[in-house]
């Protein structure tokens, strides 16, 4: 698949999600389908953090992302999970590790 | 509406998102130039995606394959759903051209700023939204730019972008953790991730991982 190809799926399918309720309005999907729905993006998003921050080298490493992660929790306890908590404190955490172990 | 009393309080609350999302562009445009996307294509995906998280999901993926890279933009997608019912909650009677034009920036942050001005009683939701999603599409697309055009001289792993990229998601995680079975589902998420990157291709790790925890806050429910 080339790389336009890609980008007009990945556009297509954020496109198809965001106007799902828009084009013909009706009633949110209910049951285990709905439940499903409602818990899978918070899953994802901490599967993608986790992958990204945590286990960055295919294994859990102990180096300044880990820190950042650390920060980024916090930040997100002491900011009322404020999205730019998350990201200041964890950013601040991230080079201040860095800084100190390289 | 461009110049209604609403549009001019969306652009004012938005100032914020403008110069956070531009700087997010940029992150996005090196990130993008840098993991082989040519610049004319980064900047194309950022005009038509109009989404950071399915974005960065992207190029963060892109050595994986698009199977990967499809599955993630539709579970990244997935959290649209309920903002688009809610959206058509609020819009109500709007032309489909009007709708549509609504949902195709129908993003966290100018969502969260629309609920929270028409629960404060803003007199013209459309116009209000169509202010702020003029403001972060702005940036998002000047910050791409730069990112993409100018950015070369910046390295994105001494620069720390990825651990932005990873702390982007966990910030879009935060707010949806609210009660005790949300915080069961996001550990589960963690060990999932960690299992599956030990043991499964690169390809099916994290959305393995997100299937599992998903199913683990089901399980919970029950």
């Amino acid at each position: 698949m080339s790389d336009l190809a890609l980008v007009l799926g990945v556009a297509s399918i954020t496109f198809a999600t965001r106007v799902a309720f828009l084009v013909k309005p009706r009633s949110a999907p209910g049951g285990r389908v709905g439940r499903f729905l409602e818990v899978f993006p918070l899953a994802l998003f901490i599967a993608i953090a986790t992958s990204g921050l945590v286990a960055p080298l295919g294994s859990a490493q102990l180096t300044a992302n880990l820190a950042g992660a650390l920060g980024g929790v916090i930040g997100g306890v002491l900011f009322r999970r404020s999205l730019w908590g998350v990201l200041g404190l964890g950013a601040a955490c991230f080079y201040l590790a860095r800084a100190i172990i390289g | 509406m461009f110049g209604n009393a609403s549009f001019r309080k969306g652009a004012r609350d938005s100032v914020l998102i403008l110069f956070a999302v531009g700087a997010f562009g940029v992150a996005y445009g090196v990130l993008a130039v840098d993991a082989g996307l040519s610049q004319t294509l980064t900047l194309f995906s950022s005009v038509i995606i109009v989404s950071g998280a399915a974005q960065f999901a992207m190029v963060g993926l892109l050595a994986a394959g698009p199977v990967p890279i499809l599955l993630a933009a539709t579970g990244l997608g997935l959290r649209h759903l309920p903002m688009s019912a809610r959206l058509a909650d609020i819009i109500e009677s709007q032309s489909l051209l009007t709708r549509l034009r609504l949902a195709f920036i129908l993003v966290d942050e100018t969502f969260g700023l629309t609920i929270r001005a028409h629960d404060a009683g803003v007199d013209d939701v459309v116009a209000y939204k169509t202010a702020a999603d003029l403001m972060l599409y702005s940036g998002w697309i000047i910050g791409t730019a730069a990112g993409a055009w100018f950015g070369s001289s910046i390295d994105p792993e001494a620069a720390g972008i990825g651990v932005l990229f990873g702390l982007l998601f966990l910030g879009l995680a935060a707010p949806m953790v609210k009660v005790r079975r949300d915080w069961v589902v996001a550990g589960a998420a963690v060990v999932a991730t960690l299992i599956a990157t030990a043991t499964l291709p690169v390809a099916w790790q994290v959305s393995t991982a997100a299937v599992a925890a998903s199913l683990v806050g089901l399980a919970i429910d029950e």
